[in-house]
């Protein structure tokens, strides 16, 4: 059962399908919504484009459900979708490593060439032990993710499912479309 | 050394992305890992990379990150012996 | 239950499971050090396919050990990949990155996204669906078979193919090195000596279905588990919470002595190591054998998963726990029983346990006959 639901475009934020004020777009966007509900959680800086949308993604919807208790907890699962992996963090490295007269691999970089960071983030934000995943399909196809979710209650503790679309091409687009799922 | 410090406090809040830091609110005797700006494994790899782009210093082995990276004043102090570029 | 019906490897030590599994059993590996490789500056220890073996100008080297792979598994059965009940999984942390040099031509940058490179699998052989790709770091070679699992038993597919791929780049071995996580020399796991780890390339397929009764000699997947520490996103847990989380889900209430070994994902880093060792005797688990296959194959990342599962198989089969290549001494603060000699068993059940980045740990049961 779907409990609660997040939207974020560059230019437009929804929860639960109600329109979030806002001033600015694009990354800038991302900022702006970080400072307005988060504010205290530094480590935002260092996280590359897709993780920026993911966490604030799931702060709105962690917000909403309410009661942030930030227990430790093990039947919560985070399970994401999208259709460029680490895109934006891979072109960011290979930036740093692509001129052989300048070569200088990043590490702070590398560590975000992997979709999945994303989740990670969101574990350690909220002390989630529970499952963490990250799924690459070339499509948004709500048939594909909803079955998917679906079957991660399988899983014999998972009870509850932060899961959905989070995607990111450059600093500039992105999507996120997640979802609070209970089982 | 004074303008080295404050241009390696620049440095070090570009590099590690201390996005709503001064180079004023950095405490060069203070500690730069635990307390202090309580940086953590990564950060210590990104300044070995930082030392090596902007001064030249190469440095090998991580663990002797530890003892310079314990404070700008410490970190300044062996940039300015040992520099290249 | 869900049973495998077949299995392939392709690796530089070989392009069939059983090749592969003699050269592990006799002790080899194609690990050696590359010195100007890629226009890397640094030096590096890998165990690399022969890229002049694979000259299909369609398809990328990821793209033809794919299909490869899987077209070596599918040969050993009657399935009509064809069929909309087959479902195409693919497994890898970086696919086509090597893509976003811009000296690389030959192939347009879509071909970077992931999807696309499975789809490229997936019209190869003809199969209608559109292929799910699991990226979740290093794990992601369990994480693709739990995934096969959970289709299996939902009953919407007849048949699943889990396809683990990585092939090393610039972009992968200059990350690595940045991050100094890479050995001098052939890696060591659980080593009191180890520096850290090899890096490798290789493909590996298992294909699944669904069985209401096995014969003694099939393969089943019993459960699998995916945990996070909720700890940092590059270095491990500290006290292994992730590991321990699902090793306890997949131990269940089995006896530790019917496992045979846990083949650990032991890649010779220091905290990776001493992490598996501390979530394995959390566990219950101490008394258990322990291997690690990274010394003969370097870590095979999303490959990994798949690659390490099938030899452990080939090894249950053949009554053996392989020895850990690279290990002499035991370098961890936890007491768990690693060897590099092989060894007889005749249990019939192992542990795959792998970790990643972004605080992702994951386990799976495998019981041959399946648990009794």
């Amino acid at each position: 059962m779907i409990k609660h639901q997040v939207y974020i475009s560059p230019n437009e934020v929804k929860v639960d399908g109600k329109a979030l004020a806002h001033n600015e777009k694009g990354s800038a966007l991302l900022t702006e919504l970080y400072r307005n509900n988060i504010g205290d959680y530094p480590k935002f800086f260092k996280m590359d484009t897709l993780s920026k949308l993911g966490f604030i993604a799931s702060e709105l919807l962690l917000n909403i459900e309410g009661n942030r208790s930030f227990e430790p907890r093990e039947d919560r699962a985070v399970i994401l979708f999208n259709k460029n992996a680490s895109l934006q963090a891979d072109t960011h490295y290979q930036s740093t490593i692509q001129d052989p007269e300048h070569f200088f691999p990043s590490p702070a970089a590398f560590v975000y060439t992997l979709p999945n960071i994303v989740t990670g983030e969101i574990a350690i934000r909220n002390k989630y032990f529970g499952e963490t995943s990250f799924i690459v399909i070339d499509d948004y196809d709500e048939q594909i993710i909803m079955k998917n979710l679906d079957i991660a209650f399988q899983d014999p503790v998972t009870t509850s499912i932060i899961g959905g679309w989070v995607d990111c091409s450059d600093e500039e687009h992105f999507e996120a479309r997640i979802f609070l799922i209970e089982k | 050394m004074d303008e080295l410090i404050y241009t390696l406090k620049q440095q070090i809040i570009e590099a590690l992305n201390l996005e709503d830091m001064k180079p004023e609110d950095i405490d060069e005797n203070a500690s730069l890992f635990g307390e202090g700006l309580g940086l953590d494994s990564i950060d210590a790899l990104e300044l070995i990379v930082m030392m090596e782009k902007n001064y030249g210093i190469k440095l090998q082995d991580p663990a002797k990150g530890k003892e310079i990276f314990k404070s700008v004043a410490v970190m300044a102090d062996f940039i300015a012996k040992n520099r290249t570029k | 239950m869900i049973v495998c019906v077949a299995h392939n490897i392709i690796s530089p030590l070989g392009s069939t499971s059983a090749e592969n599994y003699a050269a592990v059993k006799a002790g080899m590996s194609a690990l050696r050090k590359y010195d100007g490789l890629w226009g890397l500056p640094e030096p590096f220890v890998a165990s690399l396919i022969d890229r002049n073996k694979f000259t299909d100008q369609r398809y990328t080297i990821d793209e033809q050990v794919v299909i490869a792979s899987i077209s070596k598994a599918l040969d050993q059965t009657n399935i009509d990949v064809t069929s909309s009940k087959v479902l195409f999984i693919i497994s890898t942390t970086k696919g086509n990155v090597f893509l976003l040099d811009k000296r690389e031509a030959g192939f347009p940058q879509e071909r970077v996204r992931l999807g696309m490179m499975a789809r490229q699998v997936t019209k190869h052989f003809g199969n209608p669906n559109e292929p799910i790709v699991v990226s979740n770091a290093c794990i992601s070679g369990v994480c693709a078979q739990i995934e096969a699992m959970r289709y299996l038993e939902s009953g919407e597919y007849d048949y699943v193919i889990v396809c683990g791929v990585d092939v090393q780049s610039a972009f992968i071995v200059s990350g690595f090195q940045s991050f100094k996580a890479l050995s001098p020399d052939e890696c060591k796991p659980f080593d009191a000596n180890r520096q850290g780890l090899n890096l490798g390339d290789a493909a590996a397929t298992i294909i699944y279905t669904k069985k209401d009764k096995v014969n003694d000699n099939e393969w089943v997947a019993c459960r699998g588990a995916i945990r996070n520490d909720a700890n940092h996103i590059s270095g491990p847990s500290r006290t292994g919470e992730g590991s321990l989380r699902a090793l306890r889900i997949v131990l269940g209430d089995i006896e530790p002595e019917k496992i045979a070994f846990i083949n650990a994902h032991g890649t010779a880093t220091l905290y990776n190591d001493e992490m598996e060792s501390i979530a394995i005797e959390r566990a219950g688990l101490a008394g258990v054998p322990v291997n690690s296959l990274k010394g003969y194959y370097g870590h095979t990342m999303g490959a990994a998963g798949v690659l390490e599962t099938i030899i452990s198989m080939q090894a249950v089969d053949d009554h053996n726990i392989l020895g850990t290549r690279g290990f002499e001494t035991l370098g961890v603060t936890h007491q768990i029983d690693v060897s590099n000699q092989n060894r007889a068993t005749e249990k019939r059940a192992f542990i795959k346990l792998l970790s990643g980045f972004g605080g992702c740990n994951a386990a799976l049961l495998m019981a041959k006959g399946g648990l009794q």
